[in-house]
């Protein structure tokens, strides 16, 4: 699903890059949590997998293509495969729940039958079927949350990147929202957290994939955060 | 594609509505550039009417001799309608001459009656195709080897020919400037609606960053999310460009008859060929000047 090799990345010359010799291979339908500090180069990650920004060396394969060779005008059809979660949700504050979600079929073109059919059903999924007519505001954090990640699900991608998805939240309200992806992984989809939630990843025993100033210093199936640190 | 045009100017509309101050200033400065572009058109074309009345008027004459043989003046006549540059030769005889001098001299009838003899000469008025050949008309008469038989005075061929060669210079360089100022003019109103597009879009694109990223992030092609901002674009300079078309038609109907009412030696008019032509570049002009202008604020703060 996903596969970096030898992937570096310097912003700007003469300073410390923000990623160093990365080799990663995830295969599809994993979960994997990817921890550090801030200015670890966990956000760089995230971004070089959604072609937001290209690697200065090395070659990145996502969803089966390769990044580097990608041209501009295909890369929303590599982001159709990738959800996306934010730590600050990213709605829209004048649409309701469901128009939010509607929203992300709405602009890639689909059909209203398929909204229509598509967009209650994640609501479901989620747990926000009474809330479907509320707007942003009038929603709790992690409800938030919930209508992000059906956002970013209701197109069923391969792919779900999710960045501090409860760095916003309370420890009762994350449980909720990891549980919830952690559904959406035993759909076969690939799970990728990049958190620095102690806790969670502790409890979760999920893959870890630890990074510290732009390098991978740790990488096990079932592991914690980390020690000390 | 069809669910997509509804949505693309239901979004254009909704844009234009959330940001109407500053639609509104887009859609005053395309209808005031382009009204004064349509003006600065219609007044070429009528300025166009005005000098080729004027060079209508522009024509040889050539002073005959009294007692010149009918058959040289008519052989004359008959080389200078050979010449395809000339139009019409008519003569004019001395009685016809005096005619016309009384006429001109109608409010001074005293130095006609004061006249014994009649001391005009019989011409040849000679009308050409294009008032631009004036010169090398007057050139060939020069050389035809009749006119010295009948000219009033062949040792002296320039007092035997008249015509209007200088006004007809005069003219052609002031057209020639109006038509540079009126160039220079139109190219700058030009870039000034542009630029006021690209602000304008450039605030809509603002407004909607939000909405820009999320749809980027949820993979909406980049055409798609260009388009409603384009229609916005074209929107505005359309609605600017019917406006001042508008303007135009209402001061054609109403101001015109009132200016040809006090310069009736003018002729004010436009026809409705030039109208159509008018109409035509001004809203063509004006969606090309949207496109162009949203185009460009689209590739400087919209990247997709």
């Amino acid at each position: 699903m996903i596969s970096m090799r030898n992937v570096g990345k310097r912003y700007v010359p003469d300073k410390p890059p923000a990623l160093v010799d990365v080799n990663v291979e995830i295969e599809q339908g994993e979960f994997v949590f990817l921890v550090g500090h801030s200015g670890s180069g966990k956000s760089t990650f995230i971004k070089l997998m959604l072609r937001e920004i290209l690697p200065t060396t090395g070659s990145i394969n996502v969803a089966g293509q390769d990044l580097i060779k990608m041209r501009n005008w295909k890369i929303p059809y590599l982001r159709r495969n990738i959800g996306c979660v934010f730590q600050d949700f990213k709605l829209l504050p004048n649409k309701t729940t469901y128009e939010n979600v509607a929203f992300a079929l709405e602009v890639i073109g689909r059909s209203k039958h398929v909204i229509r059919t598509q967009v209650p059903e994640v609501l479901r999924l989620v747990g926000l079927e009474d809330k479907i007519e509320s707007y942003p505001d009038e929603l709790s954090g992690g409800e938030q949350q919930r209508v992000s990640i059906a956002r970013a699900f209701v197109n069923r991608p391969p792919l779900l990147l999710a960045d501090e998805p409860t760095g916003n939240l309370d420890p009762a309200t994350s449980l909720g929202i990891m549980s919830l992806l952690s559904r959406i992984n035993k759909t076969g989809t690939t799970v990728l957290i990049a958190t620095h939630d102690r806790e969670m990843v502790d409890s979760m025993r999920k893959r870890v994939i630890a990074l510290e100033g732009g390098r991978i210093i740790r990488d096990q199936s079932r592991g914690v955060y980390g020690y000390g640190d | 594609m069809g669910i997509n045009a509804g949505y693309f100017i239901r979004e254009s509309f909704v844009s234009f509505r959330r940001n109407w101050v500053m639609s509104l200033g887009a859609v005053i400065t395309i209808y005031l550039s382009l009204l004064l572009v349509g003006a600065s058109v219609g007044s070429s074309v009528v300025v166009n009417n005005i000098v080729e009345s004027v060079e209508d008027k522009v024509s040889i004459r050539i002073y005959l001799k009294d007692g010149a043989a009918t058959e040289d003046v008519d052989a004359l006549q008959a080389a200078l309608l050979a010449d395809d540059r000339i139009k019409e030769v008519s003569y004019t005889t001395k009685d016809e001459a005096l005619e016309e001098f009384k006429a001109t001299m109608e409010d001074s009838p005293e130095i006609v009656d004061q006249l014994e003899v009649n001391p005009l000469p019989a011409s040849l008025d000679v009308n050409l195709n294009d008032p631009q050949d004036v010169m090398d008309v007057v050139e060939s008469i020069k050389a035809n080897e009749t006119f010295p038989n009948v000219a009033d005075k062949p040792e002296e061929p320039e007092k035997s020919l008249k015509y209007g060669q200088q006004i007809v210079n005069q003219l052609f360089a002031f057209t020639r400037i109006l038509r540079t100022i009126g160039v220079a003019f139109i190219a700058m109103l030009a870039s000034i609606s542009l630029i006021f597009i690209n602000n304008s879009i450039r605030l809509a694109i603002y407004a909607r960053r939000k909405e820009i990223g999320i749809m980027r992030l949820v993979g909406a092609s980049n055409w798609f999310i260009r388009t409603p901002f384009l229609m916005e674009g074209v929107l505005q300079s359309l609605i600017g460009a019917v406006l001042a078309l508008g303007t135009l038609g209402v001061v054609t109907v109403y101001v015109m008859p009132i200016v040809r009412e006090q310069l009736p030696f003018l002729p004010f008019s436009i026809s409705s060929t030039a109208a159509i032509q008018i109409s035509l570049i001004l809203v063509v002009s004006g969606m090309i000047i949207g496109a162009v202008g949203s185009a460009f604020a689209l590739r400087r703060y919209l990247k997709v």
